[in-house]
């Protein structure tokens, strides 16, 4: 996971300066042109996003029943149109009888949440220590750099196992988990830009008209380091949503009753042979979510690549 | 000519199925849940741990294991007699020895429990405490007598000398583990408990803690011997796994099958379960000791709340058994179930709560996720009917035991029947120095000791069972505990083995001894 987001993103390298001159658009003759370089699947993908993301927005209002509200008479009942299905429940009932729909939106609520939450903190974290790095350089550099490394060297689920024993398993504690899972991926690229970017003309004018450092990063830099920062920020949000998933579905994400997608793979896991559409349901919804937060995220890193845009 | 080879090829080929499937029926392999850390019967109280015990060891007294009723059998004791209220003498069996080749000797008798009552150990100690609290010695009369004496009249002699943890070891390799060979040192136990040693039919050859366990047949065993060369027993923690191992036929028998997991194995015409209500109780209990907690009108109010049949109907299919009281029909003349100690009444409970002056704090409920049978589900269940009558609750699923933290208020547990008494059940739990008052979540007033004594000493029947319904209605007035239900234990198996559990044994034991258990070649 984490070698192939280094590999999709340290691709999205950026050439400087990061303004391409516009090419002239040809004009069109139609009332609506399918934007260039828009294929199908990335239309698809942002398309499926959307639902995606208005069903969790929504979910309160969409759901039928309360996601942890129990009929424990009315347990394992199958979709519709399977035999024993109760009309009321779409997707059938879990193995308590709570309304799989139900758990189903609220857990696609959570689970975005998670990630995007994750995503923000590992984004702050990763970023700043990288400017800090690459700004400074020194020991700081080198201090920054050896935590990137230990952190880079440590498989992220034992500590998260280590976290989460000490800490315990409360919804802040995940979140600060997933924060924590690849800021140093944000930092390794964020400092590689930087050192690129410090030696161009422009930031050396900017030094030389006795800009400071504050003014250097926030004005020359960051705003030159966007683009492959948001490619990686979109490639962690689908690993962080399949990491919040293997952490609930090994029972240390989110506690019980409440619904990620991933606690109820983990919990239905034994209802495989016998009730499988408790696992199968937000399985499918997993796979959705990442796959269309995958496509964008590879879009985007086409889009914004100027050698690739160029090829 | 070809028709003589065909027919010597054809010859060769059945008999060779034919010897290969008689080998295959002298192993038997099971895929278990959980595996013991260790194994020594003196120190282990584990649901785990009771599964292996019974096929290495044996106890002074046996029991048939066929019947719920108390019927002793000679074991490594052929005859005994209570000579007085205190005291009881056992002939002890000749010839028998150990799995080492040792001969067992009634210096081995006194070792075994006097390494317990007069426990130098601190895990020994706590089984003194909750078990063998009465007994004060043990002493060789002679070369094939040994006398055990009860500091008061003991009307359980027999019940006691036929427990797991009186089940007999081996003195002189026990000693000679570590250290000093003459002396018994805590290092020789931890040692023991890694490699044991019985007198059982089967010899244990490999035990993997947390893993994996390898039986032989001892061919030295004194009674009937072993029907399998070999038995291993293997870790499958997950329930899938267990599944697809039965199927692939990877093993022949696999144990703790949810019900609603029985259609899966039921439909498969190589499989079949087989099952029956445990001598044991989910329960739920209370840290009394927690000032948050310490009002009993609060734990009466979330004992009433709970609904045990609707749990035993959704969870279990109706197979377990709901409980009036604290008592299993194993108990004999003691079995009460004409008791009304725990009852479902959700008026009364929101009723209750006003009175505690409940003001809306989180009840912290801990659970295991996986180790009890539908745990985590009753747990989840419990949380939304606490939540119906206005209690606030926060699960929380931890792998720790949590029992003997002072910040506990609730989690589950399991009440097993250590023996066929009320006090080898409730006893163990919840007398005045059982195992709950060791852990300090529960306290014995003076009127609870008085009558805990009368009700465990007496040697009369009726007081005793006066005794035992007037502490039952203490624990109602002021709860601890409230047993959820007694499971359905369930285990999937090859249709060619002949296993089922057995009423007279504690609960989990997997008896493999001889007439409990065959499998046919095909």
């Amino acid at each position: 996971m984490t070698d192939i987001l280094d590999a999709k993103v340290l691709d999205a390298n950026i050439a400087f300066p990061p303004q391409p001159k516009p090419r002239a658009q040809p004009q069109s003759r139609r009332r609506f042109a399918w934007p260039k370089g828009v294929s199908i699947l990335v239309a698809g993908a942002a398309l499926l996003a959307l639902i995606l993301v208005l069903l969790a927005l929504f979910a309160p209002a969409l759901a039928p029943f309360e996601p942890d509200q129990q009929k424990l008479l009315a347990r394992l009942r199958p979709p519709i149109g399977f035999e024993r299905a109760n009309p009321a429940h779409w997707f059938g009932t879990d193995q308590l009888g709570r309304d799989l729909l139900s758990r189903c939106l609220h857990g696609l609520r959570l689970t975005l949440a998670l990630a995007l939450f994750g995503t923000l903190i590992g984004l702050a974290l990763g970023v700043s220590l990288g400017l800090v790095a690459g700004l400074f350089g020194g020991w700081a550099d080198a201090l920054i750099m050896g935590f990137v490394d230990i952190m880079l060297s440590l498989p992220f689920t034992l500590v998260a196992l280590l976290v989460i024993a000490l800490a315990g398993t409360d919804v802040a504690v995940l979140i600060c988990v997933l924060g924590i899972a690849y800021w140093a991926h944000f930092a390794r690229l964020v400092r590689a830009q930087v050192l690129g970017l410090r030696e161009l003309p422009f930031v050396e004018a900017a030094r030389a008209a006795g800009a400071t450092r504050w003014h250097i990063a926030t004005v020359h830099m960051i705003p030159n380091i966007v683009s492959p920062i948001v490619v990686m920020a979109s490639l962690n949000f689908s690993n962080l949503i399949l990491l919040e998933s293997a952490l609930s579905f090994l029972g240390l994400g989110v506690q019980p009753p409440t619904a990620t997608l991933g606690s109820m793979v983990g919990q239905g896991r034994d209802y495989m042979a016998s009730a499988s559409w408790i696992v199968a349901v937000p399985a499918l919804l997993i796979v959705l979510v990442s796959l269309a937060a995958m496509l964008l995220g590879d879009f985007l890193r086409d889009h914004l690549d100027v050698r690739l845009r160029e090829r | 000519m070809l028709k003589t080879l065909l027919k010597t090829a054809l010859a060769a080929a059945l008999a060779t199925t034919a010897l290969t499937g008689l080998a295959a029926a002298q192993e038997l392999k099971v895929g278990v849940q959980n595996m013991a850390p260790w194994l020594d019967p003196g120190r282990d109280f584990s649901n785990v741990g009771s599964q292996f015990y019974f096929n290495a060891f044996d106890p002074l007294i046996g029991k048939d294991a066929n019947r719920a009723e108390s019927v002793w059998q000679p074991g490594i004791a052929t005859s005994w007699k209570q000579v007085s209220p205190t005291q009881i003498e056992l002939k002890i069996r000749q010839g028998v020895t150990f799995h080492n080749g040792d001969p067992m000797t009634v210096e081995d008798v006194v070792f075994s429990f006097d390494r317990i009552i007069n426990s130098t150990f601190p895990p020994y100690t706590v089984r003194k405490r909750d078990t063998l609290p009465n007994m004060a010695k043990v002493e060789a009369v002679d070369g094939e007598t040994v006398r055990i004496t009860a500091t008061k009249p003991e009307p359980l002699f027999e019940t006691l000398l036929n427990v797991q943890q009186g089940m007999i070891v081996p003195k002189k390799y026990v000693m000679a583990l570590t250290g000093d060979p003459n002396v018994a040192e805590p290092s020789d136990f931890e040692a023991f408990a890694l490699k044991p040693v019985g007198t059982g039919p089967y010899k244990i050859t490999e035990f993997v803690p947390n893993q994996k366990l390898v039986y032989e047949r001892y061919d030295g065993f004194w009674g009937e011997k072993a029907p399998f060369q070999k038995v291993t027993v293997q870790r499958i923690p997950e329930l899938s796994g267990r599944l697809t191992a039965l199927k692939n036929a990877e093993v022949d028998l696999i144990t703790n099958i949810p019900p609603d997991q029985l259609d899966t194995i039921a439909s498969d015409a190589k499989l079949k379960v087989e099952g029956m209500q445990t001598p044991l109780f989910h329960v739920v209990i209370f840290n009394t000791q927690n000032p948050k907690m310490a009002n009993p009108k609060l734990r009466q109010a979330l004992s009433y709340a709970i609904d045990r049949k609707t749990l035993n109907e959704a969870l279990w299919f109706g197979k377990a058994k709901v409980p009036t009281s604290h008592t299993f029909a194993q108990f004999g003349p003691l079995y009460m179930p004409e008791l009304d100690t725990f009852e479902y009444d959700p008026a009364k409970a929101k009723a209750l709560l006003k009175e505690a002056g409940y003001d809306g704090f989180p009840i912290r409920f801990d659970t295991q996720a996986a180790y009890y049978t539908n745990g985590l589900l009753a747990a989840q269940a419990i949380q939304e009917m606490w939540g119906a009558v206005g209690v606030k609750t926060q699960l929380n699923v931890t792998e720790q035991w949590t029992g003997s933290e002072p910040a506990m208020m609730a989690r589950n547990w399991s009440n097993p029947m250590y023996f066929p008494d009320p006090a080898g059940s409730f006893g163990i739990m919840w007398a005045p120095t059982g195992n709950s008052a060791s852990e300090g979540r529960f306290k014995a007033d003076e009127a609870y000791i008085a009558l805990w004594e009368k009700f465990r000493y007496s040697t009369d029947l009726a007081e005793r069972k006066q005794a035992y319904a007037g502490l039952m209605q203490m624990i109602k007035n002021d709860p601890p505990v409230l047993p959820l239900y007694q499971p359905y234990e369930s285990y999937g198996m090859k249709r060619s083995l002949a296993w089922r559990p057995l009423p007279g044994h504690i609960p989990y034991v997997l008896d493999f001894r001889a007439g409990r258990v065959t499998l046919a070649a095909r």
